[in-house]
């Protein structure tokens, strides 16, 4: 295979059958389209490509900036598409709610901008939500903007409906499946696939899948949400159920640990969501049916996104010489000193001070000779053993005496002979009037 | 009789199947307050309707919960009661005993608090200020926080005029940045753009005899905990510029806005805002009086607009939302903000308003009259108007709780539809502009409790227009763990008994 560019790589991905054995269906065959092996990550790379191909040579004559509303996918394509034709791309969105994908834009040089959270006092008088007064700012005369506007545009649909779609089709030997599954979040895909294969066989059902409202799956809409989107219609779909988060990441689990295939948790959302649909009717087959859901993006940008909802998925085993392992009754045995009798301590036996606040902290005010070990780095350090050698007394210090306390009991469990944590930390420190220095 | 509107006869069940609750949140002492209805129905029936009622024991568990968020991030600092929430001097008089000071944000409210039991230096003086309520603010050792330059020469030259002793002030900053992303921020007409900090410095460098800054803050109106954790981070970096200048700063102010849940059930909440939206788009019966969208309206069959609503339920909310706040990682330092304020060696302010009066009292108005409209729903008119109980005004659903005079009828309550109409003679004199689903109908003499309105709700935009009574106001607590609901008025309220022992 040879390019010219990046952007001919987009399409023709694979489409995968899942082993039965995995997901249990007796009389139908499922099948995994795996838009993640697009060039740039997504099934937005259509969409993307889509909606500007015959836009960009004007819009860099006119010097325009690429503008769209976008968490992720959408913006990550539009970024590096923007990047190869000479443009700069903006992103506006209230959704970025995944750090990874938010760093990730920036890298690619995307510039950034996010909307207000809601009020907490309302104004009854604010007629305009902040996605009007974009839109407005965005059409006011003179301003030089490609705004692909992928819930309204229509050739976001129209990508699918030439390209996704009857890949699938030719894929199954010129048959269309009998079942379709989409997340839905522009309704691009979903809508644009449903158009292609119906326009084959009427007889396809549609499953959209939405998030359920109090939860957030990333690249999903909710039943109220998907509400908001131009191309979004009822009508595509036989059916629309909600999916939860933490069945998008059994999903993506499944998909992961079992069928090699490195999904984000929109593509364990439509795998879930598939079986889950899918079950009930396999039951009353006979004959062998076909169905096709969509993964829609690679799970490495999500890992974070996992381990706050799942941290049991990424449990570490205990660490030696860990905080976390001391009693109580060693905490408080641990040897602890007042202000003044530090300060004599100090003059006397000059033992090391180590200051466990934070960098900012320790600039701004900090015990004249001290050094500055953030507690992480130190839990960190410790688990290699002493950092220090056992001859030299150690003064541990924090801002109110509690984690030096700890620290102190882990040193001496580790065999140093002398060290004390000064007892009400830093604070108690200034309340003394003892001296605090800057540099 | 079936079909006399004032029984709610089967033909109204169409439209209400099936009926979306939007039931309070009860904590259990505003719960065990509501078992006693003839206790309610003998205070209106004594003061009228409407009438508030109060329960100042809450607020000091309320002071509690914020407290309990101080010791476990190990900070120390203070708790300012917005007192704009409520005018009850009850809650006030019963916070003095409480450790929590007092943010006032005018003349009456500084004159109040004082009048009160609380000491100037107890005190925060927010808001616009006037030329009186700055001097007395000054004349009475209150901390000033200051909206800008312009208000800090005032107050530099008002003691200096009157030989005051030097002001404790403290400065609140807006338009704060994040690395990274830009975020755009909604404008406010509060605070000096942090970007012109060394402006404030300037003068503060001037008038050192006159004024003491304690520190920085901030108020910004949102729900979003990361623009509150950039602001604070923000601050963070102020209190190292008003250093560098050889003051001393102790102190950052976070403002307010941690939130109420007001609803019980999740579900509720998601059921009926979807259902609003598929009445929006046409999709089902309007929700609503005349169709109103709460802010959101259809274009070509999409929706568009912002739901104008205050997020009624919440799973994060008062002293659980400052909690989160304070373990969020600062965006740019990284450590967790609550942990940096320690490190530093900060105080943390907070200026709860709504969540402090969580649950300390509720709003009593009578049924007048119920008649059909003609259209399935009753109307419903109260001895109360919309300004009376202000739900609506600040975008909070929730449903009223019925407090029947006679027992309910044999055979089963059956759920109707209403409408709730105030005693204004003005069209737009609706306690709500939704239908309220009720489990019965109401009934004449009925009383309608609307829970949880001490924040906000109650008495902010109550007026004597046409002539209507203002509610009376009332505070209640019980005497013993189980004893019996004892009222006074809410001027009579101090926070001990007759025969001086602390109360609650």
């Amino acid at each position: 295979m040879r390019y010219d560019s990046i952007t001919e790589a987009i399409g023709g991905t694979p489409l995968v059958r899942i082993d039965p054995a995995v997901h249990g269906l007796r009389h139908i065959d499922l099948y995994a389209k795996l838009e993640m092996l697009n060039p740039f990550g997504s099934l937005k790379d259509r969409a993307a490509w889509n909606m500007t191909r015959d836009e960009l040579a004007g819009a860099a004559e006119r010097g325009e900036t690429v503008v769209e509303l976008s968490s992720g996918n959408t913006a990550k394509a539009l970024a590096l598409i923007a990047g190869l034709h000479g443009l700069a791309f903006k992103s506006v969105t209230n959704r970025m709610r995944i750090p990874e994908v938010k760093d990730l834009l920036l890298l690619l040089g995307a510039e950034i901008e996010e909307l207000p959270g809601r009020s907490e006092c309302l104004d009854p008088t604010d007629e305009d939500d902040p996605l009007t007064l974009f839109h407005r700012q965005l059409n006011l005369p003179g301003s030089a903007h490609l705004h692909t506007d992928q819930y309204f545009n229509v050739l976001n649909t129209e990508a699918h409906a030439s390209g996704t779609g009857p890949e699938i089709i030719a894929d199954l030997d010129g048959r269309a499946p009998d079942w379709f599954v989409a997340c839905v979040g522009t309704a691009g895909s979903s809508t644009g696939v449903a158009r292609a294969l119906r326009a084959h066989d009427p007889a396809v059902r549609v499953v959209g899948l939405v998030g359920e409202k109090s939860d957030f799956i990333p690249g999903i809409r909710t039943i109220d949400e998907v509400q908001e989107v131009g191309i979004f219609d009822p009508a595509t779909y036989d059916t629309l159920e909600p999916v939860g988060s933490d069945e998008a990441i059994e999903g993506m689990l499944t998909l992961l640990r079992r069928c090699g295939l490195l999904s984000g948790p929109t593509g364990g959302a439509a795998y879930f969501g598939a079986v889950r649909h899918l079950r009930e009717v396999d039951a009353g087959l006979t004959e062998r049916r076909t169905a096709v859901f969509i993964v829609c993006d690679r799970v490495e940008s999500y890992v974070g996104y996992v381990r706050r909802r799942r941290p049991d998925l990424m449990g570490l085993p205990p660490v030696r010489n860990s905080v976390a392992t001391l009693t109580e009754a060693e905490v408080a045995s641990a040897a602890v000193i007042g202000v003044d009798e530090a300060r004599k301590w100090i003059a006397e036996r000059q033992p090391l001070v180590v200051d466990l606040r934070g960098p900012f902290a320790y600039a701004a005010l900090h015990i004249e000779g001290s050094v500055n070990i953030v507690d992480g780095l130190f839990e960190e350090l410790l688990r290699g053993g002493l950092p220090f050698g056992r001859s030299r007394p150690v003064l541990l210090a924090c801002p109110v005496g509690e984690k030096s306390a700890r620290y102190a009991a882990l040193l001496t469990r580790m065999g140093h002979p002398d060290v004390r944590s000064l007892a009400g930390g830093i604070i108690a420190w200034r309340d003394a009037g003892a001296p605090l220095v800057r540099d | 009789m079936s079909n006399d509107p004032m029984n709610g006869g089967p033909s109204h069940s169409g439209s209400l199947s099936p009926p979306l609750y939007l039931e309070p949140r009860l904590a259990p002492r505003t719960a065990a307050l509501l078992e006693s209805p003839a206790f309610l129905h003998g205070l209106v029936d004594a003061l009228g309707s409407p009438l508030n009622v109060i329960l100042p024991d809450q607020i000091a568990d309320n002071v509690r919960g914020f407290h309990e968020v101080f010791a476990r991030h190990r900070l120390s600092g203070r708790i300012f009661f917005a007192h704009k929430a409520n005018r009850s001097s009850a809650l006030v008089r019963r916070l003095t005993t409480t450790g929590a000071a007092l943010d006032a944000a005018s003349l009456g409210e500084l004159r109040h608090a004082l009048g009160s039991g609380f000491a100037g230096a107890e005190v925060m003086a927010t808001g616009p200020k006037d030329p009186d309520f700055l001097w007395l603010a000054a004349r009475s050792g209150t901390l000033v926080n200051a909206d800008g330059a312009d208000e800090l020469e005032r107050a530099a030259a008002l003691v200096r005029a009157h030989g005051l002793p030097r002001l404790r002030v403290l400065v609140r900053l807006s338009g704060f940045e994040a690395p990274g992303a830009r975020r755009l921020s909604r404008r406010s007409r509060f605070g000096t753009p942090v970007k012109s900090l060394h402006r404030l410095l300037d003068v503060l460098d001037r008038h050192r005899g006159e004024l003491e800054p304690v520190g920085v803050g901030y108020h910004l109106d949102t729900t979003s905990v990361e623009e509150k954790a950039a602001a604070l981070e923000g601050c963070l970096h102020a209190m190292e510029e008003l250093r560098l200048r050889r003051f001393q700063p102790r102190a950052i102010d976070v403002g307010g806005g941690f939130g109420v849940g007001y609803l019980a059930h999740a579900a509720q909440w998601e059921r009926y805002t979807t259902e609003l939206t598929r009445a929006v788009l046409g999709a089902r019966p309007p929700l609503t009086w005349g169709g109103h969208g709460y802010g959101l309206r259809a274009e070509n069959g999409t929706l568009r607009g912002a739901l104008g609503l205050y997020p009624a339920h919440r799973t994060t909310a008062g002293p659980g939302y400052l909690d989160e706040l304070l373990s969020l990682p600062a965006p740019g330092l990284g450590r967790p903000l609550g942990t940096l304020l320690l490190e530093g060696l900060y105080e943390l302010y907070a200026e709860p308003g709504r969540a402090l009066a969580d649950q300390c009292g509720l709003t009593l108005g009578r049924v007048l009259e119920v008649r059909s409209s003609g259209g399935g729903e009753s109307l419903v008119r109260l001895a109360m108007n919309a300004g009376d109980v202000s739900l609506e005004d600040h975008g909070v659903l929730v449903d009223p709780v019925l407090l029947p005079r006679a027992p309910s009828p044999p055979g089963g309550p059956v759920p109707v539809a209403v409408h709730l109409m105030g005693n204004l003679c003005l069209e737009s004199d609706l306690i709500t502009r939704r239908t309220v689903f009720l489990p019965r109908q109401p009934h004449p003499g009925d009383l309608l409790a609307f829970a949880n309105t001490a924040g906000y709700c109650m008495d902010f935009g109550a007026t004597r227009a046409q002539g209507q009574a203002l509610a009376r106001k009332v505070a209640v607590h019980r005497e013993g763990a189980d004893g019996d609901w004892q009222w006074c008025l809410d001027e009579q309220y101090w926070p001990f008994t007759r025969t001086g022992e602390a109360q609650g």
